[in-house]
């Protein structure tokens, strides 16, 4: 190797280094903090159980809920040509670049209008309730999860559509016997990252179902109120939680998606 | 067979059409162009894949303008091939059967004479087409379309990506293809050899519209417009004026070059035209060899300015003597042995009066089609 390329190598690996080293300090430096005792004892909390259950649940409902919207929109937006195509690209990235804090507002300012009175009139109401933390997740991941559809979606050769529709497919049978198997590996990125993102949220779940204990106070949420009470080994615990629920769940499905053929 | 009717299209700033079409059952044509002219935007309109603007597309005497390309029964092979990746080779050949819900029996046994035809017996059970060979991927492409027993086979470019002994081969399987099998091929290719080898008619597009279409040797050596003869190697080509009618209808040229040219009805004195002859048509003679009355007419003394080698051909760039003209004569590899010429050699070149084609000047200026009956 030559000592440019040795060179090029070692600018690359650096960063790399730096971060892992930063991510295992973030992880080490709570050691001080934590005991296997005290983890045990917090997983044993019927409150803690409950924020678990609701965390899992809810971030797998609405992750579900934004990938099963985002695949329709994502491949319109890849393979249709429609008025106005640009704005509506660029208004579907909006959720992404808005903090979730400012999302869980314009949720909550949007149920203070007639369309939202008529929703709750329904029986549909958000503070304090389940729907309200799905909402809110599926509000901040659903624009990621059309992000990655649409370039997964983009990277499909269109003449392999044209072949299928030449073959007897319809336009539906096109993107059902082929563009979807073919997008297999973009939807299950999308699917762990739209999970990883949910189950992880805060601010706008926070903003629009609070944190009622037992009630809607997620994984999340209960570290801060673990932190906002001063609990520090209590939180460190929770934040081991959600790390070993989150890496077991990942790793799970991407095992699962390697064995299929 | 099919049957197409003034047809235009457009992607962006290019406009296809209007073009006019008719393929008879089993015939072969092939759509000779350069990259860019729209043939595979041709190829797209026909088969419902892109929207039209004006025309009609019949098929079997039915009118398939607007219907969908599932519904229009053409089978496709594109540049590309479109294999797919996630299937392995035999469901990517039954992919076609599957979806039409084609019997069983039928598809197997289709399926074996074409694993026959098409040499797939080594590969037919490979999990992963991604790796195949290129020629073998062709097999496998060619099956997939053949599966369903198609009447019109639309090619794009398909053995652009091959070498040559891999490309012949495949070449002459498509040749069985239309003649035991009975499917008309239309076959687009820039490739000018392949075009000839196969098309029993060929049709030459430019810019988006067929600037000329016929048998084999009225496109070689007839060209119908001086952009076609460009785009068919022509590099002798002259800028002259019908100087005079000659008795028995024979045409006195004058101008970058004298020469004596077949006569045309449709030509009057003073009519400025492009005349040319192909390179393999220019008989080159040694300076005191004596000559048959055949090539007296358009006789030249010449000079040998350079010599390029290709391959099994060389071709001598001839510098003329009495006239500010440079012409290429190609000559196979033996025969250039036989003569023995260097650079700076003498000679004589005759540019055959039957061998020369004539063209009106202006005629590729405009977006104008041009029938051979026009000269």
């Amino acid at each position: 190797m030559s000592r440019r390329d040795a060179l090029f190598r070692a600018v690359l690996l650096l960063p790399l280094a730096l971060l892992v080293g930063y991510f295992l300090l973030l992880v080490v430096s709570q050691s001080a903090f934590f005991s296997p005792a005290g983890f045990f004892a917090e997983l044993s909390r019927p409150s803690i159980r409950a924020a678990i259950l609701l965390s899992l649940g809810a971030a797998t409902v609405s992750s579900a809920a934004a990938v099963t919207v985002a695949i329709p929109a994502a491949y319109a937006l890849a393979r249709l040509d429609f008025p106005g195509k640009r704005l509506v690209d660029t208004f579907m990235d909006l959720p992404m670049v808005l903090t979730p804090v400012a999302l869980g507002t314009l949720i909550l300012m949007a149920w203070n209008t007639p369309f939202g009175s008529l929703l709750a009139g329904a029986g549909l109401t958000l503070p304090f309730t389940l729907a309200g933390v799905v909402l809110a997740q599926f509000t901040v991941v659903v624009a990621i999860s059309v992000r990655l559809l649409k370039s997964t979606f983009e990277q499909i050769d269109p003449r392999q559509e044209q072949v299928a529709r030449l073959l007897g497919c319809t336009a539906f049978g096109s993107f059902r016997y082929v563009t979807l198997p073919l997008a297999r590996r973009g939807i299950l990125a999308a699917i762990i990252l739209t999970w990883a993102r949910a189950v992880g949220e805060f601010g706008a779940t926070v903003m629009v179902a609070g944190t009622a204990r037992g009630q809607t106070a997620t994984l999340p949420s209960s570290i801060y109120l673990a932190m906002a009470a001063a609990d520090l080994p209590r939180a460190v615990a929770l934040v081991v939680i959600l790390i070993t629920i989150s890496l077991l769940v990942l790793f799970g499905v991407r095992l699962a998606a390697e064995r299929r053929p | 067979m099919i049957r197409i009717e003034q047809l235009t299209a457009g992607q962006g700033a290019f406009q296809l059409g209007p073009i006019d079409l008719d393929l008879a059952e089993r015939a072969y044509l092939t759509i000779l162009g350069p990259s860019g002219s729209g043939k595979t935007l041709f190829l797209e309109a026909c088969m419902g894949l892109l929207p039209t603007g004006a025309g009609r597309v019949w098929l079997d005497g039915r009118d398939v303008t607007g219907i969908a390309p599932e519904q229009r029964h053409i089978s496709y092979l594109p540049q590309d091939l479109a294999l797919f990746p996630h299937l392995d080779v035999r469901g990517n050949i039954l992919f076609g059967a599957e979806r039409r819900r084609m019997d069983r029996h039928h598809v197997q046994s289709r399926l074996d004479d074409l694993t026959d035809l098409l040499a797939l017996q080594d590969i037919i059970d490979r999990r992963q087409v991604t790796t195949l060979s290129g020629g073998e991927k062709q097999r496998v492409a060619l099956a997939r379309a053949l599966l369903q027993e198609p009447r019109l086979l639309f090619l794009d470019e398909p053995f652009s990506a091959l070498d040559a002994t891999i490309k012949r081969q495949l070449q002459v399987k498509l040749r069985e293809i239309n003649q035991q099998l009975g499917v008309t091929i239309l076959h687009v290719t820039h490739d000018q050899e392949e075009a000839f080898m196969l098309g029993e008619r060929i049709a030459v597009m430019i810019d988006g519209r067929i600037r000329q279409i016929g048998e084999r040797d009225d496109i070689y050596y007839r060209p119908a417009t001086l952009d076609v003869a460009r785009f068919l190697r022509n590099q002798n080509i002259f800028d002259v004026t019908v100087e005079e009618v000659l008795d028995g209808g024979s045409l006195r040229l004058g101008g970058e070059i004298a020469l004596t040219a077949p006569g045309r009805p449709a030509l009057k004195t003073g009519q400025r035209l492009a005349a040319g002859i192909r390179s393999e048509e220019v008989v080159v003679i040694r300076p005191h060899k004596p000559i048959g009355p055949e090539l007296q007419e358009n006789l030249f003394d010449a000079v040998v300015e350079d010599i390029l080698a290709f391959g099994g051909t060389h071709t001598l760039s001839i510098r003329l003597q009495a006239h500010p003209v440079t012409i290429e004569a190609e000559l196979p590899n033996c025969a250039l042995r036989d003569l023995g010429y260097a650079i700076g050699d003498e000679l004589r070149v005759c540019l055959r009066k039957t061998s020369l084609w004539l063209v009106p000047e202006q005629a590729p200026a405009g977006r104008r089609e041009v029938s051979d009956d026009q000269l």
